[in-house]
């Protein structure tokens, strides 16, 4: 080890006891040490004393700009709990489970009363009278709509996964 | 009130979900890691990138980090990465100062500063100077240690080698840094350090 970077050590505080006794003794008694200590010691305290750069006023903005887009782009899958969904589907499988055994519990096994018959009150809504021109035109133009939704959602899907490949 | 809080309260009020926790995380955080990126990138515009991609990686694997260590070191080791990455992309110029082309740049500053009157340039410039011509790692070493207030051990830590490796290279960062000084002010450097 030559004497700068004892020097060095002895400036950072990083050697042992005995060794900066060495040291300090040098300096004071040795001229080239004591001009090499100040040397170094001066670059020491240049070194502390700068001051670190500043980045430009918009910098945390554009951080949390970036951070908020990011998060934004998320796909609704990934933000999506799963446990939320399990729980949804757990209520309606023990919903279906109770409506289906209170159903079955109940179900009386004899013949249905034949002569049952509707009563005269009870007037059935004419199927004829719903379907009208505009409801089925209607109707195919929604069914046209959605196919071509699907059929671009398909080629999407199709693009994005030969981009990957 | 949220400036007063440390680190690691500031990091578990961001894991709660609460966004103006990390912004005042990047705010204590940006000076130096704007700093210490500008060791590697050279331009203000490149090392605002780098920092700007440390924090978006710092934020994304805020839970990962276990508070072993200090958030600043833990930062700055994110920093690091980043930045040589960033290096090897842009194939940036990381030779060392026997480079030709770096001698030209020397002798540039030199010229610039016979022109220019020296004694209006503070002693922090011409430090910044010197350290802009220091090799990557030599840079980052100096900074950490002078202005990210982080021990041998520490640095280790961020730039994955040993403190003992740390202490070497420090101490042979400061001497060039010395020679840089030197040969970039000649006899006013005597005055400065």
């Amino acid at each position: 080890m030559n004497i700068e970077e004892r020097l060095w050590n002895y400036i950072d505080g990083g050697c042992a006891a005995d060794e900066h006794q060495a040291i300090s003794s040098m300096i004071a008694s040795d001229e080239a040490v004591r001009i090499k200590y100040q040397e170094l010691l001066a670059l020491n305290a240049g070194l502390t004393a700068i001051e670190p750069d500043e980045p430009s006023m918009a910098f945390t903005y554009n951080v949390m700009e970036a951070i908020r887009a990011e998060q934004a782009q998320k796909p609704l899958k990934a933000a999506i709990n799963k446990r939320i969904i399990l729980g949804i589907a757990l209520f309606f499988v023990i919903t279906i489970t109770a409506l289906l055994v209170y159903t079955f519990a109940h179900i009386r096994l004899a013949p249905p009363d034949i002569n049952a018959a509707i009563p005269s009150s009870l007037k059935l809504p004419q199927a004829q009278n719903l379907l009208t021109k505009p409801v089925v035109n209607g109707f195919v133009f929604f069914d046209v709509v959605a196919a071509l939704f699907f059929f671009d959602a398909w080629l999407r899907r199709k693009k994005k996964l030969s981009s990957i490949q | 009130m949220q400036s007063k809080l440390s680190d690691l309260e500031l990091i578990q009020e961001t894991l709660g979900g609460n966004q103006a926790a990390y912004t005042e995380l990047v705010k204590r955080h940006q000076r130096f890691v704007f700093t210490l990126a500008l060791r590697f990138a050279k331009s203000r515009e490149d090392a605002e990138e780098i920092a700007q991609d440390c924090f978006i990686k710092a934020f994304r694997s805020l839970a990962s980090f276990q508070g072993q260590s200090k958030f600043s070191t833990w930062l700055y080791s994110i920093v690091y990465t980043t930045a040589m990455t960033f290096l090897r992309k842009k194939r940036l110029d990381t030779d060392s100062i026997d480079d030709e082309n770096t001698y030209i740049q020397v002798e540039n500053q030199t010229s610039a500063f016979d022109v220019n009157n020296a004694e209006n340039r503070s002693r922090s410039f011409y430090l910044n100077q010197a350290i802009g011509q220091l090799l990557p790692d030599d840079a980052a070493i100096i900074t950490l240690f002078y202005k990210g207030e982080q021990s041998l051990e520490e640095i280790g830590q961020t730039m994955g080698m040993e403190a003992n490796t740390v202490k070497v290279k420090l101490f042979r960062a400061r001497q060039r840094l010395k020679e840089k000084l030197e040969r970039n002010l000649k006899q006013e450097a005597k005055e400065l350090i």
